[in-house]
């Protein structure tokens, strides 16, 4: 007797809790799957403006994907190879030099909101010395593609076959923030494996191995 | 009739097959709830059907932050690696320092080191983890309260001030200084007081050799012996391959000069009243009382003097010794000078000195000298001293007598921890860790070992030769006062480099330099022959013997929870000491394994559990020293994971007991044997003992009716090996399908277990590269050890003198692997390259497989062990899931260093080379027993070894097909005279 109002009560919670994930059945993917995480970064760092209008090539920044199971996010030092003259958009600099004209004056150097935080990051003055009382402040990205700990990805063996970075992380030269594009699941990963030794990579034969422990170690 | 191996006693009255006890140990879990399991789950379903799907929505956000300026030659992912010289002891073995990220997380062997030559022994292995460790002192002690290096240093000063005022008599009290650096630093230190001196001494001391050679040498030294060169070693109670000055060194001399392949075979006799490491080496093993062996060598020395060696033992291994001349070794562990002097004798006799025996270049792994520190504690004792500076020792812990350093009105500590020495010190000024010093040691002449620090100093501590330098009023880096020394005292000695930055980088990248030795004049004399050794007094029944157990040496590590739970390659027992008794005598006082005894000794007396040891003599009881520290204090506070569980730590609140106290000073030196009084007490104490453990061998019920047991361990005498079939390629019948073609690499792994030791060198380096947990003693007892290799010991023959065989014993990898097809998840399964994958995130924790594995293989984390200390937790590798509970986990062939290299191969377009790969037990391995390659490349080495006539699989008949082979273990004597073997 018991037992059956107890199965009944929780069948009724059951119930109960399904009505309410109702609502959000759309939105439903499963635990884990991050397709369309798109957070917020400390540095607005478009790959836009960088890898699509200038063509910076991927691994120009992402330099360890060739030499590392982690592609990496790029030092400050390799933003600063280009940011150490670069300090603000084409557009600011030339109205800055217009108006420097009219006031009949020296152009200010202009520092955009976005590449001050790495010169503060770097506790750099105005004349790109490093400033030996300020604290270096290391930028704390959020990662976007997140594989979990059991999962072991390398990208030198992805990077080595010429796998285009594109072909898991999706366009992101049209992105202004970094959006994760692929499900990421194992799923995904198996049925790219199965396709590239049937098919090839651009052509190339492949042996892109389907053993558990390639990956899970 | 072949033999018949146990591995203990239980085992062995059984008939050979297994004990009772059933092998999954443990308490059913009463559930209350519902009333039954099925009212639970129901309840439990709903709920959690509910709760899940509207929890799981986002997985945690995770952060990156990378380098500001990235170093050159960093690569985030990839490992650096340092030479530098280990520290665990004084033999200053190579070492290569695996780096990740800024700090250290594995120690390897340096494979271009002359003495070591790539080995490193489990205590070498373990000192990474005294890095992490919260109970190191991060920041010195003034008079019992913290403080700064500078109120420190200005309170010394004042105290030294007075000192050298009154004249008061100063001792730096160390144990053996391998570093000429610190010697240096420690002679400017003690040159400004007018009475001071600088003591040495050992815990496991050698200073009767020291003595010995001063008398028959006119030099204070110990010779380099080289094992490689021997032929014929005969050893009275010197354990060089477990404990005895530099055992990674010798393992290295002796498995070289123990090829039968190669065509050379070493005959190797142990002398000895305990079972030691060596002696379940040796091919013929004497068993005597301890007051035995002085005589037996006076005796030796003068038969051979004579050139009549008369019969008996004697007889036999004089005519083996004189067969070989200066080709053989005589060594000596006993602490007497007398009888260290007639083995200098016999060595001398036989010219073996300048071939197997170095005088010339001597070794400088053991310094000490008890008589010093016996003065000392004798002047500590009666007030004559006015301070006493310790480094690198323990006195007050390792020696008898060591409590009067608390009378010293000024001891300062430069220990890592608060020992008991630094518990009486009034100052404390922490060392740094041997992994975050500059450094260096001389082990041997000639060869200089350079130590780099490999990560910021994780505490306020300071190098040893910095807090030297300033108390000499001359402060200076260690860096600093290093690279002085080497300018001037070593780069002169070598004539290679012109240019002393050139020698200084080549120096620290290969972490040591060869220069010339420091030769030194010996002149031998009075080798003429002297009195015999007293025999030993008949007083008491018995003979107490202490020893040093491989893994835990003199108690320096006794914080160490991996060497802690290591069994002792010999009795099997972790987390504690004991009494070890011959079969016999326990059968006399009638007391079983775990029975306490009372051991009355020098005046002393100690309660121990009782460990039946086959081998030893009857009338001996052999105590380990190295138990009962105060830095095992802290394995109390490591909560038992379940209610009914007991403490890693016994009443005394610590790990075993300290014996130390029952050794003494006579007549100059330690000495570790005595008359003793052994009593019941009629309590008892569970030991956790893993010798039963996971046993091969066939339960009763199913045993066939032959009596034929399963040939797990395989022997072949030296001579026969030429009578060996071909290896068998297995049975041809098949019931399975070719499912494993092989078409690329084909890993296997071939096992020595001629080489092996047992040293458990690999067992430690395999926990450090998988990140295996420390699962406490009473985990232990429920045979459920964490460690993914272990070595199982098998005695054969009878019990008061079997003989000893080890097998290091681990996945097998095998083709047709039993776990895999009862998986009910598919979380292992094989690979394309031969592998039994074990997937963790799959696995559900049915337990099937490990129920299936014939080789008892598999280990299941039954609880979450402890990862609560995040200092600890830095060691953990990166490259290496950790595991959580209710998941199986076992050895992999390190697939983490295999499919490292293979992308790196991959990367650089190149094929893999044979030897690339190396296995964390194989890379750690003193001996080189254990290969690993790829069995389709009939050039490697392990398919040379696999076509070996010695290989052999382990239950080879079950048809597992196992990917890994063993070679037969050969020992030098005549075939089938197993039972001439008593002396």
């Amino acid at each position: 007797m018991s037992h059956r109002i107890v199965t009944i009560l929780l069948a009724a919670g059951l119930a109960g809790s399904l009505l309410m994930l109702l609502g959000s059945i759309s939105q439903f993917s499963l635990p884990g799957n991050q397709r369309g995480y798109e957070p917020v970064q400390p540095i607005a760092y478009s790959h836009r403006l960088h890898a699509g209008e200038l063509q910076i090539p991927c691994l120009y920044c992402h330099f360890s994907a060739e030499t590392s199971r982690h592609a990496g996010i790029p030092p400050a030092g390799v933003c600063m190879n280009c940011h150490r003259y670069v300090t603000s958009t084409l557009g600011a600099l030339r109205a800055e030099d217009e108006l420097a004209q009219k006031e009949k004056r020296q152009p200010r150097m202009i520092v955009s909101r976005e590449i001050q935080k790495i010169y503060d990051a770097l506790a750099l003055n105005a004349k790109f010395e490093r400033e030996p009382a300020r604290r270096l402040q290391p930028v704390v990205w959020t990662k976007v593609h997140n594989l979990p700990d059991f999962v072991y990805f390398d990208h030198r063996a992805h990077v080595r076959v010429q796998v285009t970075c594109q072909t898991c992380h999706g366009p992101v030269e049209t992105m202004e923030r970094v959006r994760q594009i692929s499900d990421l699941s194992m799923g995904w990963c198996v049925n790219c494996h199965r396709e590239v030794n049937r098919a090839g990579v651009s052509g190339r034969t492949v042996h892109a191995s389907t053993d558990c422990s390639v990956c899970h170690y | 009739m072949a033999k018949r191996y146990w591995k203990s006693l239980a085992e062995r009255e059984s008939a050979g097959q297994r004990s009772a006890a059933p092998e999954f140990a443990g308490t059913p879990l009463q559930v209350e709830a519902g009333r039954d399991r099925r009212g639970f789950l129901r309840a439990a379903g709903f709920t959690f059907a509910g709760a899940f799907l509207t929890a799981c929505r986002q997985a945690p956000v995770n952060k990156a932050a990378p380098y500001l300026v990235q170093p050159e030659g960093i690569t985030p992912g990839r490992a650096t690696y340092y030479a530098s010289t280990c520290a665990a002891c004084p033999a200053g073995c190579g070492l290569l320092v695996k780096t990740r990220d800024g700090r250290p997380i594995k120690l390897e062997g340096n494979p271009d080191h002359p003495l070591s030559r790539g080995g490193l022994c489990a205590v070498g292995q373990a000192l990474i983890l005294g890095l992490y460790d919260s109970l190191r002192l991060k920041q010195p002690q003034a008079r019992g309260k913290p403080a700064t290096w500078d109120e420190v240093d200005r309170a010394l000063a004042a105290e030294f001030e007075t000192i050298r005022k009154n004249g008061g008599a100063v001792r730096f009290l160390s144990g053996t200084v391998a570093s000429p650096t610190v010697r240096a630093a420690i002679a400017r230190f003690l040159a400004s007081f007018r009475e001071a001196k600088h003591v040495e001494y050992d815990a496991l001391s050698c200073s009767a050799i020291l003595d010995a050679h001063e008398q028959t040498h006119g030099a204070r030294l110990l010779p380099r012996y080289r094992f490689d060169r021997a032929e014929v070693i005969v050893s009275f109670d010197a354990d060089f391959l477990g404990t005895w000055i530099s055992p990674v060194e010798f393992t290295a001399g002796y498995s070289a000069g123990r090829r039968p392949e190669a065509g050379c075979f070493s005959w190797h006799a142990q002398i000895e009243p305990r079972m030691s490491l060596t002696g379940t080496k040796a091919d013929r093993r004497i068993i005597v009382a301890p007051g035995e062996i002085g005589p037996m060598l006076s005796e030796l020395a003068a038969g051979m003097e004579s050139g009549a060696p008369g019969g008996g033992v004697t007889g036999e291994l004089a005519k083996r010794l004189m067969d070989a001349r200066g080709r053989s070794l005589v060594i000596s562990g006993v602490q007497d000078v007398s009888a260290q002097a007639a083995c200098n004798r016999i060595n001398h006799l036989l010219g073996n000195y300048g071939a197997t025996l170095d005088v010339e270049h001597p070794c400088y792994q053991r310094t000490g000298n008890d008589r010093e520190v016996e003065n000392l504690l004798r002047d500590a004792a009666a007030g004559k001293l006015a301070a006493v500076i310790v480094w690198g020792a323990n006195p007050v812990y390792d020696l008898p007598g060591g409590e009067a350093l608390a009378r010293v009105p000024l001891v300062v500590s430069l220990g890592e921890r608060m020992d008991e020495t630094a518990a009486v010190a009034h100052y404390v000024c922490p060392d740094r860790h041997p992994l975050e010093s500059w450094g260096d040691a001389e082990p041997a002449s000639g060869v200089v070992g350079l130590r780099q620090p490999v990560i910021q100093p994780l505490g306020d501590t300071r190098p040893a030769l910095e807090s030297l330098a300033a108390w000499s009023g001359a402060p200076k880096p260690a860096y600093e006062t290093l690279r002085e020394q080497w300018r001037e005292q070593v780069f002169p000695r070598q004539s290679a480099e012109k240019d002393f930055e050139a020698f200084w980088e080549r120096s620290v990248q290969d972490g040591f330099a060869r220069v010339e030795p420091r030769g030194v004049k010996v002149q031998p004399r009075d080798l003429s022959a002297s009195a015999p050794d007293r025999e030993a007094s008949k007083a008491g029944d018995f003979d107490l013997v202490l020893y040093a157990k491989p893994g835990m040496l003199d108690g320096r590590h006794a914080y160490n929870p991996w060497l802690q739970e290591l069994p002792d390659p010999v009795s099997k027992v972790t987390w504690d000491n004991y009494a070890c008794l011959a079969p016999a005598t326990a059968q006399r006082l009638g007391v079983a394994q775990g029975d306490v005894v009372r051991i009355d000794a020098c005046g002393k007396s100690l309660e121990l559990p009782v460990v039946i040891q086959p081998g030893q003599h009857e009338r001996v009881v052999a105590v380990a020293l190295g138990y009962g520290a105060k830095c095992s204090e802290r394995f109390a506070k490591v909560r038992p994971l379940w209610l009914g569980g007991r403490s890693n730590v016994g009443a005394n609140g610590l790990v075993g007991v300290n014996a130390a106290p029952l050794a003494a000073f006579d007549g100059g030196l330690l000495r570790y044997h005595c008359a003793a009084a052994v009593a019941k007490t009629g309590k008892k104490h569970d030991l956790a003992c893993a010798q039963d453990h996971h046993t091969l061998s066939v339960p009763k019920k199913l045993a066939p009716s032959s009596g034929r047991t399963r040939p797990i361990v395989q022997e072949v005498a030296l001579e026969e090996i030429g009578k060996l079939p071909p290896p068998s390629r297995g049975p041809h019948l098949e019931l399975w399908p070719p499912d494993h073609p092989y078409t690329g690499r084909r890993w296997a792994m071939t096992v020595d277990l001629t080489a092996c030791t047992g040293c458990s060198a690999c067992v430690i380096a395999c926990q450090v590269e998988n990140n295996v947990p420390v699962a406490g003693k009473d985990e232990v007892r429920r045979s459920r050890e964490m460690h993914w290799m272990r070595i199982d010991r098998y005695y054969s023959g009878p019990p008061e003198a079997p003989e000893v065989a080890h097998q290091p014993m681990f996945c097998q990898q095998c083709e047709h692997a039993p776990c895999e097809t009862v998986c009910p998840v598919l979380a292992t399964v094989h690979s394309e390259e031969g592998l039994n994958q074990q997937v963790y995130n799959r696995c559900v924790g049915t337990r099937y497989c490990a129920n299936n594995c014939p080789y008892k293989a598999r280990r299941f984390n039954w609880f979450e062990y402890a990862r609560e200390d995040k200092l600890a937790n830095m060691v953990l590798n990166p490259d290496v899931t950790v595991r959580s509970r209710g998941v199986m986990e076992k050895c992999t062939f390190c697939v983490q260093r295999i499919q490292e290299a293979k992308i790196e191969a991959k990367r650089e377009g190149r094929r893999l080379k044979d030897g690339e790969i190396q296995t964390a037990c194989q890379q750690s391995c003193p001996a080189q027993a254990i290969v690993f390659g790829d069995l389709n490349d009939p050039k490697s080495r392990v398919s040379l070894l696999m076509r070996s006539k010695r290989r052999y699989r382990v239950l080879e008949e079950t048809n597992v097909r196992p990917s890994a082979g063993y070679l037969k273990l050969v020992r030098n004597r005549p075939a089938g005279k197993e039972d001439e073997h008593r002396g």
